[in-house]
């Protein structure tokens, strides 16, 4: 499975993009990305979930998932991503932080 | 390790399908409510589709009134009243921070600025702290400010953010989000979304300025003072004084901040840049406050607030903030005077010069951002 993932925007302004392949990760590692894409429905989610009301500073994500022959992007922002997906969002960024 | 997926049942929660039934495209609303409604005759439940999409209005009331709320790190707004006006402090650093912050920043509008609250009359100022586990964000929804705990759920040693509710200028930056929406209603996107930013960390510096009794050049003009841990080099998230030099970090990157217009960084993401470019306006607000010196709330910070309360609209660019902010200093403190040259120095400073008489307002063409929630860029001006 491989993960294309990038966090722009909220308060601090700083972009964290990273593409991650699961084949490179330890198998725990790998199947813990394997559970929260499953966990989200990812691959039933549209494919953008934005908010129409105004604000400021909210995260923007834009995710693209490669598996099992599928792949499916979806971009969201903060408020409007579903609670389902949120664990999918932190973990990734902790991934891209932790290169 | 198998990349198959099992063929499990996704049905998304209809908590998700209710906000894209108030907020999603024409497409998008019809799908979310055809499956509302088989998702309620699946589970013979009605309430999923009560109510919509009517959203509560927040309370209005004829002077201060703040309540924080807990969202207990979970995504459900606002959550659990925990602290309202005149109640004592909960003990809570988060809590009290925002209880106190709004307070302040409450106190820059009326009592400087004459204002009653974010839409001038009084409406209540809500706030939810312990937003989310692992957030290191804040943001204001167009309804209320919300605040999340950094890095709290990772070990002491490898946090980067504290709470976000510890710097009090980003307190003033989110409720000054809710003024804007108010006044300019200025899109967030490209300029003018730099330009809502900008005045978000204007007066946000401005309500640390006025708490901490600080003069133009006894401030440090960092925003965000205090958000990095000890692990994290650098000073803060910006600086309006030298923008581009806040943090420096093996693991954040460099501070991106232009502070001229010749380092304007066209980029897709941050809807165009909000985040990076507003280093250019805030960088003339601190040359125009430099310049005038004393308490930067007095006169800069007037000549911005009304420029943002009467001149400013939802497509201003950096060259129209410029062309108003002067002519209000002309009207404020007349017409070439030492304020009036004051902020066409600090435009200068950027690579902006001030042309005589604002041009007139240009009518929306195309398709109208109104938020965030914006999917494509509009075509971009040169």
């Amino acid at each position: 499975m491989k993960i294309s993932f990038e966090r722009a925007g909220g308060f601090a302004g700083m972009r964290v993009a990273h593409t991650v392949d699961t084949d490179s990760l330890s198998a725990d590692d790998a199947r813990e990305l394997h559970q929260l894409v499953e966990a989200a429905c990812f691959f039933d989610l549209p494919a953008v979930i934005q908010s129409s009301a105004p604000g400021g500073d909210q995260f923007q994500y834009k995710l693209t998932v490669e598996a099992g022959g599928r792949t499916h992007t979806v971009e969201a922002g903060d408020a409007a991503a579903p609670e389902t997906l949120q664990p999918l969002l932190l973990r990734l960024t902790r991934l891209a932080r932790s290169r | 390790m198998s990349t198959d997926f099992h063929p499990i049942q996704c049905i998304v929660p209809p908590h998700m399908l209710r906000e894209i039934v108030e907020r999603g495209s024409p497409a998008q609303r019809d799908w979310a409510i055809r499956t509302l409604r088989i998702s309620e005759q699946f589970r013979g439940q009605r309430q999923a589709l009560t109510g919509l999409p009517v959203a509560a209005a927040p309370t209005v009331i004829g002077a201060k009134h703040r309540i924080i709320y807990n969202a207990e790190f979970g995504s459900t707004l606002p959550g659990k009243q925990v602290r309202a006006e005149g109640e004592p402090p909960t003990g809570d650093p988060a809590v009290d921070e925002a209880y106190d912050g709004s307070g302040v920043t409450y106190d820059l509008y009326q009592d400087v600025y004459g204002r009653n609250s974010i839409d001038g009359n009084g409406l209540r100022l809500d706030s939810t702290v312990h937003y989310q586990k692992g957030y290191d964000n804040a943001f204001w929804n167009g309804q209320q400010m919300v605040y999340g705990d950094g890095d709290e759920d990772l070990p002491p040693a490898d946090r980067l953010f504290n709470r976000f509710t510890i710097a009090i200028d980003i307190i003033g930056h989110e409720l000054t989000h809710g003024v804007t929406q108010y006044e300019a209603k200025l899109i967030y996107w490209d300029q003018p979304g730099a330009l809502n930013e900008s005045m978000s960390d204007v007066f946000g510096s401005l309500v640390k300025q006025i708490k901490l009794g600080q003069s133009a050049n006894e401030a440090d003009w960092i925003i965000g003072q205090g958000l990095f841990t000890a692990r994290v080099n650098g000073q803060g998230i910006r600086s309006m004084k030298a923008p581009g030099t806040a943090y420096d970090d093996p693991v954040l990157g460099k501070d991106p901040q232009p502070a001229h217009m010749k380092d304007y960084k066209n980029v897709s993401y941050d809807n165009g840049g909000v985040h990076i470019n507003l280093g250019i306006p805030n960088h003339a607000f601190y040359t125009t406050a430099m310049e005038l010196g004393g308490r930067a709330w007095e006169k800069a910070g007037r000549i911005w607030y009304v420029t943002l309360r009467d001149k400013l609209q939802d497509r201003s660019d950096f060259q129209a903030a410029a062309n108003f902010t002067h002519q209000t200093a002309g009207e404020l403190f007349g017409a070439g005077s030492l304020e009036q040259q004051a902020v066409r120095n600090g435009w200068a400073a950027v690579g902006i010069t001030v042309d005589g008489a604002p041009p007139p307002t240009q009518p929306p063409k195309g398709c109208v951002p109104t938020a965030l929630g914006l999917t494509r860029p509009p075509e971009r001006v040169k």
